[in-house]
């Protein structure tokens, strides 16, 4: 048993991460062909709009559809449906935590291979200012709080504009890159365009496209762009606390030599600098568990599964993992 | 007139080095028993340590460099070998007193005296001569060095550590040093000898990583003294040599604590040494602690685990992230005193005093060294609050105070000895 530790600890996660995000990828976007569909409700985009290839239905869409109600309605069965959802997702969020992002997110794995593919032809990247990345993280909030006020606003009136059209139906996935781009990975290039039926369909089938040139040329520029500002991120992170999955720190171990910081694709500062919180967990992590990896200190970082270690920093680990560096570009 | 009593000078200081160097030695060598046999490759290299070129040898361009802060990979990666001027010599010390105000630092005074003295090889053997703006006193010996010829390269140092526009600013200045050492040896340094570098030193940190923690065990496999000679051998020594001289004793080292030899008495006294830096020939304050029944088991000083603990590491193989990624390696876990907030030496060193199951700390202060002096009530102050006693010993190069220190020294191991009968 110790041996097997040994060996987990030592190995490359990022390496691992790669062939899982590829397989992830597959199964949410092909798994409908062989009959699979893991859940309505899933913590991650496996979008709806890619049609029957999918294995699974990202949860933001069934929920624009449960709170488009008469306010009255919540304390009824169709409130209950809206609970079930709720708890559906909480469940299988709490599992993985945030994991999801990291490991199965079909946008995020995207991301990675274009940031793969820019690293290969030596581009540099771009990273925010600090006071600049505080003001962004914030948009996600924004998002997610517009995704639910605007449906619920279809079927309550808002004092002094009456009931919203119905054309706002979904609307976050009229501007989500997923429903642009994913399709495009089961041949379906459908989605690609503006739909001039009425101005407020024109306004959001537009305000997608450029959202989806923004995904794609952002995710060349920065690691992970889209993340920033994903309201399923959002989402999560009310929840992530009681995350079964969780990252460790073990302050009083770290140097903050910041060699977490310097590979986070996402700029998360604190896991260099917080030498005091354990749960380390931050609302734009994905727990991809790089600095795991990039973490020289022995049992500074530590990746637990219901309190059981999973993954952790060693030096032996580190050392190997810096042996293999620089090779196949890597 | 002034040429001849230059080298004058430099035949008594010559001879001065030699004498106190071969002291040290014998100290290190013959006072103790069960020196490890893979020590013997360090003891003869700091035998030859004054001889013709001394630590001067190299057939590459040799890049001086002070203090830690001087990146070392991208030194290797543009063609050059790094060589550490910082000197522990009180032979060059006293020469050093000659441009220096009286109450300045013994390190600083010895290295600008070293340089001084032999500016007429040292000049033309080292192309470069990098000074990272750390404390005031190293700062104004840049220009010193400078009006004698020396080519000098200051390397921008911000004095706050932890925040992003200090990061950043170290970062452009790292960069701007890499564009300058490429003209210097005129190599390139490319993606692949960056890796390789980087590597390179690696190994090298990874090995001593191994003998910092051969030393938390107990019982304890090899004295302080020699484990001060080893990173000192770092300053100058071929890097390749040193890991694998030091890949052999830490195999024996390891062979010793499985056959339970120790190399003190059980119950002596685990000290961490922390404060102004051991350099050979002054390993004054080390003889003494481990003659009068201490154990040196870890330390923090900046010629030796702060110098070689940290590792670099990168997130893309391409210059644009590997050149800062060596930058943040010089800045974030350095605990150099030079900084305006310096919680991490605290916070590092309480997690020492746990780790290596320390007994007592012993600060060493150079007279006229303000960084150590000022700090250590603070660390003081913390380790009291955790109940680990701390001596603070504010000391130079030149051996007079021997005597004096001895009877402090001793006193205090005694008192550490009681407290641990005390405890049971």
């Amino acid at each position: 048993m110790k041996r097997i530790k040994q060996f987990v600890y030592n190995s490359d996660i990022n390496r691992f991460r790669f062939y899982f995000q590829i397989f992830a990828f597959g199964l949410l976007m092909y798994g409908g062909y062989l009959a699979i569909d893991i859940s309505s409700n899933l913590p991650t985009f496996a979008c709806p709009f890619v049609g029957k290839g999918r294995g699974g239905t990202c949860y933001l869409y069934p929920l624009q559809h449960q709170v488009n109600m008469p306010l009255a309605q919540f304390i009824s069965g169709r409130g209950l449906s809206l609970l079930t959802g709720l708890v559906t997702f909480i469940l299988l969020f709490i599992l993985f935590n945030k994991a999801w992002c990291g490991f199965a997110c079909p946008l995020g794995t995207i991301q990675d291979w274009i940031t793969k593919l820019r690293s290969k032809l030596g581009t540099r990247y771009s990273t925010y200012s600090e006071g600049a990345f505080k003001g962004l993280k914030n948009i996600k909030y924004i998002l997610l709080a517009l995704l639910i006020l605007l449906t619920m606003g279809m079927s309550n009136a808002v004092p002094g504009i009456g009931k919203l059209s119905e054309d706002f139906m979904t609307p976050y996935c009229m501007i989500c890159p997923g429903r642009t781009v994913l399709p495009i990975f089961n041949g379906d290039i459908k989605q690609l365009v503006v739909d001039f039926s009425s101005k407020t369909k024109l306004t959001l089938t537009a305000l997608g496209m450029a959202v989806t040139g923004a995904f794609v040329v952002g995710a060349f520029a920065k690691k992970r762009f889209f993340c920033l500002f994903c309201p399923m991120s959002a989402l999560q992170y009310i929840f992530s606390k009681i995350g079964l999955l969780r990252l460790i720190k073990d302050g009083p171990k770290c140097t903050k030599c910041g060699n977490c910081y310097r590979v986070c694709d996402v700029g998360i500062k604190e896991i260099a600098d917080d030498v005091v919180n354990r749960n380390i967990v931050q609302d734009d992590c994905m727990m991809c568990f790089k600095c795991v990896a990039a973490c020289p200190e022995e049992k500074c970082l530590d990746v637990r599964f219901l309190g059981m270690p999973v993954y952790r920093s060693t030096e032996k680990g580190f050392f190997k993992r810096m042996e293999g560096k620089g090779k196949n570009g890597n | 007139m002034e040429i001849e009593r230059l080298e004058r000078i430099k035949k008594t200081t010559a001879i001065h080095l030699a004498m106190e160097a071969k002291e040290t030695l014998k100290k290190i060598t013959e006072d103790f028993p069960d020196n490890p046999d893979a020590m013997g490759y360090f003891y003869s290299l700091f035998h030859k340590f004054c001889t013709d070129r001394g630590m001067l040898n190299s057939s590459k361009k040799l890049i001086g460099t002070m203090c830690l802060q001087v990146p070392y990979e991208l030194i290797y990666a543009a063609g050059a070998v790094p060589v550490r001027l910082c000197s522990g010599a009180y032979a060059y010390d006293q020469i050093g007193a000659e441009f220096m105000p009286t109450k300045s630092c013994s390190l600083v005074k010895a290295t600008l005296g070293m340089l001084n003295v032999n500016q007429s090889q040292y000049i033309d053997l080292l192309d470069v001569v990098v000074i990272p703006t750390t404390c005031d006193q190293k700062k104004k010996t840049s220009d010193m060095l400078k009006d004698k010829g020396f080519r000098i390269y200051n390397l921008e140092m911000p004095s706050v550590k932890d925040t992003e526009e200090g990061r950043l600013y170290w970062q452009r200045s790292v960069k701007k040093f890499a564009l300058t050492l490429q003209k210097v040896t005129g190599q390139k340094i490319t993606k692949r000898r960056l890796v390789e570098s980087i590597k390179k030193i690696s190994r090298a940190r990874s090995e001593f990583r191994r003998l910092y923690n051969l030393r938390k065990q107990s019982p304890v496999s090899i004295w302080g003294k020699d484990v001060f000679l080893v990173t000192n051998a770092y300053f100058f020594d071929d890097i390749e040599r040193w890991t694998d001289a030091l890949t052999k004793l830490n195999n024996e080292l390891e062979g010793r604590i499985s056959e339970g030899i120790s190399v003190a008495n059980r119950h002596a006294p685990r000290i961490l040494f922390v404060g102004s830096p051991v350099i050979f020939p002054n390993l004054k304050l080390p003889i003494l602690i481990e003659q009068s029944g201490g154990i040196i088991v870890t330390d923090e000083v900046c010629s030796s685990s702060r110098l070689l603990y940290d590792f670099v590491t990168f997130d893309e193989a391409n210059l644009y992230d590997m050149i800062p990624a060596v930058a943040d390696r010089y800045l974030k876990p350095c605990t150099c005193p030079c900084f305006v907030k310096n919680e991490d030496r605290k916070r590092k060193l309480k997690e020492m005093v746990k780790e290596f199951g320390v007994d007592g700390v012993i600060y060493q202060a150079f007279s006229g060294c303000h960084l150590y002096e000022m700090e250590h009530k603070a660390v003081g102050a913390m380790l009291e609050t955790d109940g680990i006693p701390m001596l603070y010993i504010e000391t130079d190069y030149s051996p007079e105070d021997t005597g004096q220190l001895s009877t402090r020294i001793e006193a205090f191991m005694e008192s550490l000895k009681a407290r641990r009968r005390n405890r049971g």
